[in-house]
C-alpha cells in the first residue's frame, strides 16, 4: 500500500469505555459486581466497554471503590 | 448570577421585547424611541435596543417617568441586581410610602425601561396585566437593562438620615472587615457541594440531611473571627447565597458546583460587588432564626436587607447625574447609626415587617438589623462599626459608599504575593492579609478548607487534589499556585504526595463519548499510528486519539459509521454447517467484537477484510461454564443473525445434558409399496410384530419377531424374503 493513500477504516462514535493502566487493575473492576453489570463487553485485556448511558454509575462505582479516575469527555 | 456584562443584558432585553406581540411592541418600542415615521416593527427592536446604551436619551426618558417609577429603577440600580421578583420591588415602593401597587412597575414597562422575564415557550405578550396575573407577584420577576439602572441611581429616595453618633468614630477606632470572610465561606460550600450534592425538594428547600451537614460543619458554622454578632446558621446562608452569586448551579433538583466567577479574579471590589448584587436572591435566610425556608410569600431578608443599608447611605447620597462624584464635592462619610434606629423606621414603613417578620417584637426588629449589619454586612466590608453605649453603631465602608451612595472605588493597597506556607503535613497556613478572592477561588479548587480564621488552614488531600485535576488544572499548575504565593519553596514531601495522588489518577480513564477508529486488519492501524492519525491502540484492529476526540478524516476513507448508542443491528450469517459465523463488516458494531468471542473462536483469514468464526463445543461449553443461558445465547443469535441458535450449537449446548441415546439390532422390512407398509402397520396380526415405523415404505422389527412376522404374511400371500 503506497503510504498516501487514504486507510479504509468505520467509526464508531459515542463510545463509552474505561481504560485501565494495567490488566490486572481491569479484572480487579470486573470483579466488582455492581461494576460488571455496567460492562457491556471487553474489547481487550485493558479495555472495558460499557453500557451507553451509565458512566455517572460507573464513576460513582469507581470512587467508591477509592479508584479516581481520569474523566475525559464530559461528565 | 446573571452577567454584569452589558452586552448580554441588551441580548436579554432584545428577546424580551422581540416576545411582545407587534402592538404592544410598537407601543413600548414608540414611548421610548419616539419614531417620526412610521417604522417595521425590527427596526423600532432594534432602535429601542440602541438607545439604551444612549445616557442623554436613557436620562430623558427616565425623568419623563413618575417618581415612584424613577425611585423603582434607582432601587434596581443601587442593588446592583437587575433582576427582582415584581413582589419585592413593590414592597420596596411601600417602604418608601408608594403603595400604589402595579402602577409604578407598570409605569415602566410601559415605558420600556424594565422588562418581564417571560416563560420560553408561552404565547407573544400582549398586556403586562396579563403576565403578572398569570405568574403572580410572588413569582412574576422583572428586569431592567443595567445602564439604565445606574443613571437611575442618583434619584433621591427621600430617606430619612438616621445618624445620631456624628461623623468622627466616638472614642474607640471603627473596626472594618478585611471583606473576605464571606468569599472564604462561600468557597467553602462550594467545596462541600463539590463532595456531595446538595438535593433541593420541590418546594426549593433542604433537606434534613444537608440542613444537618451545613449547621454542623466546623468550617461553615464557625462564627467568623472578627464577628460583631451572633449569626445562626451561617453554612446555611453561604449555600443559598453561592447559589445567587452564580458558584453552585442547579440542575434536576441538585445543587453542584459551577464555576468561581471572573469578578473574583478582579479583586476584592468587583467580588465584594458581586456578592452584594446577589444578596436579593437569598430568600431562604433570615438574620435571627438563621435558616427560614418561604414556603409562600416573600422572604422580607431582601428587601428589608437593602433598605438597611440604603438608610445607611442617606446621608452621603451620590448626585443626580449619575457619576462618582470625586471632587471637592464628594460625597462625606456618612454618621454613625445606631442600628436600632434603622429597626425602628423598617417597623414603621416596610409592608411585612411588624406583622410578618420573625423579628421579635420587643426590640422592634433591632436584633433582627444588628443580626443583618453586624453578620452578613460588615464581614462583607459593606459598613464599619465602632461600640457605642448599648452595642456598635455602624456607618457605610468606603466599598459600601461606593457601592450606595456614589463615593469613589476604594483604592486597595498592593498585597503581599507570598502568602501561604505549605507545611509538610500536607496542611497549608493562608494569611488573610495577602489573600485575595481570586487566590481563594484558586486554591479551593484544589485544596480542602480546614479552617477560616486570622491565619486560614487548608488541607491537601488525594480527593481535593483529584476535584482540581478533574476540573480542569494540571499538577504543574497546582505546583505553580503553591509556589507562587509560598513564603517558602513547597516540601519536597507534599511535591511528591501530589505527585503520586495524580499519577493514581491516571490508572483509570473513563472516556464518557469517545470516538473509536476500527480497521480492516492490523497493518492498517498500525500504519495509522506511524501517521498519528490515532495514537492509543485499544486492540490489534481498533486505536482512537488520545482524548477520544474524533480524528482527523483527511487521511481516512470511511466505510462505516455506527452510533454506539444505537440499536444493535444483524451483521453476523451463519454458514450452512451450522457453526461457521460470517461478519457483514460494513454492518458490524464495536460490541459485537466483544460479543461474538464468547460464543465462537475465530477463524484465519481467506479473503482480506471478511472475518470469520467458528462455534466449537468447545466455545459453546465456555459460554455457558460464563453464566449465559439458553435464552441468552439463543437470543444473541435471533438478535446478529436473525435466526436462533443452530442445531448445531444446540448439539454442543444440550447434548451432554439430554438422555442417552440408545442403540440396538434390528431388522429393517422395506416393502414394496406405502399401501402394503400401511396395512402392515394397521392389522393387528402383524402390528403386534412391528417394533416402530421408519418411513413409508419401511417399518423396523426385532430379529425375534421376524420369523412370527413372515409366518403371518405369509398367510396373505406376501412373501418376506431376507437379504
Amino acid at each position: 500500500m503506497h503510504t498516501t493513500a487514504r486507510l479504509a477504516a468505520k467509526l464508531h462514535r459515542r463510545v463509552c469505555l474505561v481504560l485501565t493502566e494495567d490488566a490486572v487493575l481491569a479484572e480487579e473492576l470486573l470483579a466488582r459486581k455492581r461494576l460488571a453489570a455496567e460492562v457491556a463487553g471487553r474489547l481487550s485485556d485493558q479495555v472495558l466497554l460499557l453500557r451507553p448511558g451509565r458512566v455517572e454509575a460507573v464513576l460513582d462505582e469507581l470512587r467508591k471503590m477509592g479508584h479516581t479516575p481520569q474523566v475525559v469527555g464530559g461528565k | 448570577m446573571p452577567s454584569p456584562d452589558p452586552d448580554d443584558w441588551s441580548v436579554r432585553v432584545r428577546d424580551a421585547l422581540g416576545r411582545y406581540d407587534e402592538p404592544l411592541l410598537r407601543a413600548v418600542a414608540g414611548r421610548l424611541v419616539k419614531p417620526r415615521t412610521n417604522q417595521p416593527a425590527d427596526d423600532l427592536l432594534d432602535k429601542a435596543v440602541g438607545i439604551l446604551t444612549n445616557p442623554p436619551q436613557i436620562d430623558r426618558r427616565i425623568k419623563e417617568l413618575p417618581p415612584s417609577s424613577r425611585k423603582l429603577l434607582a432601587l434596581i440600580g443601587l442593588s446592583r441586581q437587575p433582576r427582582w421578583a415584581v413582589g419585592h420591588l413593590l414592597t420596596l415602593l411601600a417602604s418608601l410610602g408608594h403603595a400604589e401597587g402595579f402602577a409604578p412597575v407598570r409605569a415602566a414597562l410601559d415605558a420600556g425601561l424594565l422588562y418581564p422575564e417571560l416563560p420560553p415557550d408561552g404565547p407573544p405578550l400582549d398586556d403586562f396585566d396579563r403576565w403578572l396575573g398569570a405568574g403572580g407577584t410572588l413569582a412574576a420577576v422583572a428586569f431592567a437593562h443595567p445602564a439604565v439602572a445606574a443613571r437611575a441611581r442618583g434619584e433621591d429616595l427621600e430617606l430619612p438620615d438616621l445618624a445620631s453618633g456624628g461623623r468622627e468614630p466616638p472614642g474607640s477606632p471603627a473596626r472594618q472587615a478585611d471583606g473576605l470572610e464571606w468569599p472564604l465561606r462561600l468557597a467553602a460550600v462550594w467545596q462541600q457541594v463539590g463532595g456531595s450534592a446538595v438535593r433541593l425538594t420541590q418546594a426549593n428547600t433542604l433537606f434534613k440531611r444537608d440542613q444537618t451537614r451545613l449547621q454542623g460543619d466546623e468550617v461553615l458554622a464557625a462564627l467568623p473571627a472578627d464577628h460583631l454578632a451572633p449569626s445562626p446558621d451561617l453554612g446555611i446562608l453561604a449555600l443559598f447565597w453561592a447559589k445567587a452569586a452564580g458558584l453552585l448551579a442547579e440542575a434536576d433538583g441538585e445543587l453542584r458546583p459551577g464555576s468561581f466567577p471572573s469578578a473574583w479574579d478582579a479583586g476584592l471590589t468587583p467580588a465584594v460587588s458581586q456578592l452584594f448584587a446577589a444578596l436579593p436572591h437569598v430568600e431562604a435566610w433570615d438574620p435571627l432564626a438563621g435558616y427560614a425556608p418561604v414556603e409562600s410569600g416573600l422572604s422580607g431578608f431582601p428587601t428589608a436587607g437593602l433598605l438597611s443599608l440604603l438608610l445607611l447611605a442617606s446621608g452621603g447620597r451620590q448626585p443626580p447625574d449619575g457619576k462618582p462624584n470625586q471632587g471637592a464635592d464628594a460625597p462625606r462619610s456618612p454618621g454613625w447609626t445606631d442600628p436600632a434606629a434603622v429597626a425602628g423606621w423598617l417597623w414603621e414603613n416596610h409592608p411585612s415587617w411588624a406583622g410578618g417578620s420573625p423579628a421579635a417584637t420587643t426590640d422592634r426588629g433591632a436584633g433582627w438589623v444588628e443580626g443583618f449589619l453586624l453578620g452578613v454586612a460588615y464581614p462583607l466590608r459593606l459598613v464599619e462599626a465602632v461600640p457605642a453605649a448599648d452595642g456598635w453603631a455602624v456607618r457605610l465602608s468606603d466599598l459600601g459608599r461606593h457601592l450606595l451612595a456614589g463615593g469613589p472605588e476604594p483604592v486597595v493597597p498592593p498585597l503581599p504575593p507570598q502568602t501561604l506556607l505549605v507545611q509538610p503535613n500536607a496542611e497549608v497556613l493562608a494569611f488573610r492579609q495577602g489573600l485575595t478572592p481570586g487566590l481563594v477561588a484558586a486554591l479551593s479548587r484544589f485544596a480542602r478548607w480546614k479552617g477560616i480564621g486570622p491565619a486560614c488552614t487548608l488541607e491537601l488531600t488525594p480527593e481535593q487534589t483529584y476535584r482540581g485535576l478533574e476540573s480542569g488544572l494540571t499538577l504543574p499548575m497546582v505546583l505553580q499556585t503553591l509556589a507562587r504565593h509560598s513564603t517558602r519553596p513547597v516540601p519536597p514531601g507534599v511535591a511528591d504526595l501530589l505527585q503520586r495522588w495524580a499519577n493514581k489518577r491516571d490508572r483509570i480513564t473513563v472516556f464518557a463519548s469517545a470516538v473509536l477508529v476500527e480497521f480492516p486488519t492490523p497493518a492498517d492501524l498500525d500504519a495509522a499510528l506511524a501517521r498519528g492519525v490515532v495514537s492509543v491502540k485499544l486492540t490489534d484492529r481498533v486505536g482512537m486519539t488520545a482524548d477520544g476526540a474524533e480524528p482527523g478524516l483527511s487521511q481516512l476513507r470511511l466505510i462505516g459509521n455506527r452510533d454506539y448508542e444505537a440499536k444493535p443491528q444483524r451483521c453476523v450469517s451463519v454458514g450452512d454447517d451450522g457453526v461457521t459465523l460470517t461478519v457483514d463488516a460494513a454492518q458490524a458494531d464495536l460490541l459485537l467484537d466483544a460479543e461474538i468471542g464468547r460464543y465462537a473462536e475465530p477463524l484465519p483469514p481467506e479473503t482480506p477484510g471478511v472475518r470469520r468464526f467458528r462455534l466449537t463445543p468447545a466455545t459453546v461449553r465456555r459460554a455457558a461454564d460464563a453464566g449465559l443461558s439458553f435464552a441468552d445465547i439463543d437470543g444473541w443469535f435471533v438478535d446478529r443473525t436473525g435466526g436462533p441458535l443452530p442445531p448445531a450449537g444446540r448439539l454442543f449446548l444440550f447434548g451432554g445434558k439430554v438422555p442417552p441415546p440408545t442403540a440396538a439390532r434390528r431388522l429393517v422390512v422395506r416393502f414394496s409399496s406405502a399401501e402394503l407398509a400401511d396395512g402392515v402397520v394397521q392389522w393387528p396380526e402383524t402390528r403386534r410384530l412391528i417394533a416402530d415405523r421408519l418411513g413409508p415404505t419401511a417399518v423396523v422389527v426385532e430379529e425375534e419377531a421376524f420369523d412370527p412376522l413372515r409366518r403371518v404374511l405369509a398367510e396373505v400371500g406376501v412373501t418376506l424374503e431376507e437379504i
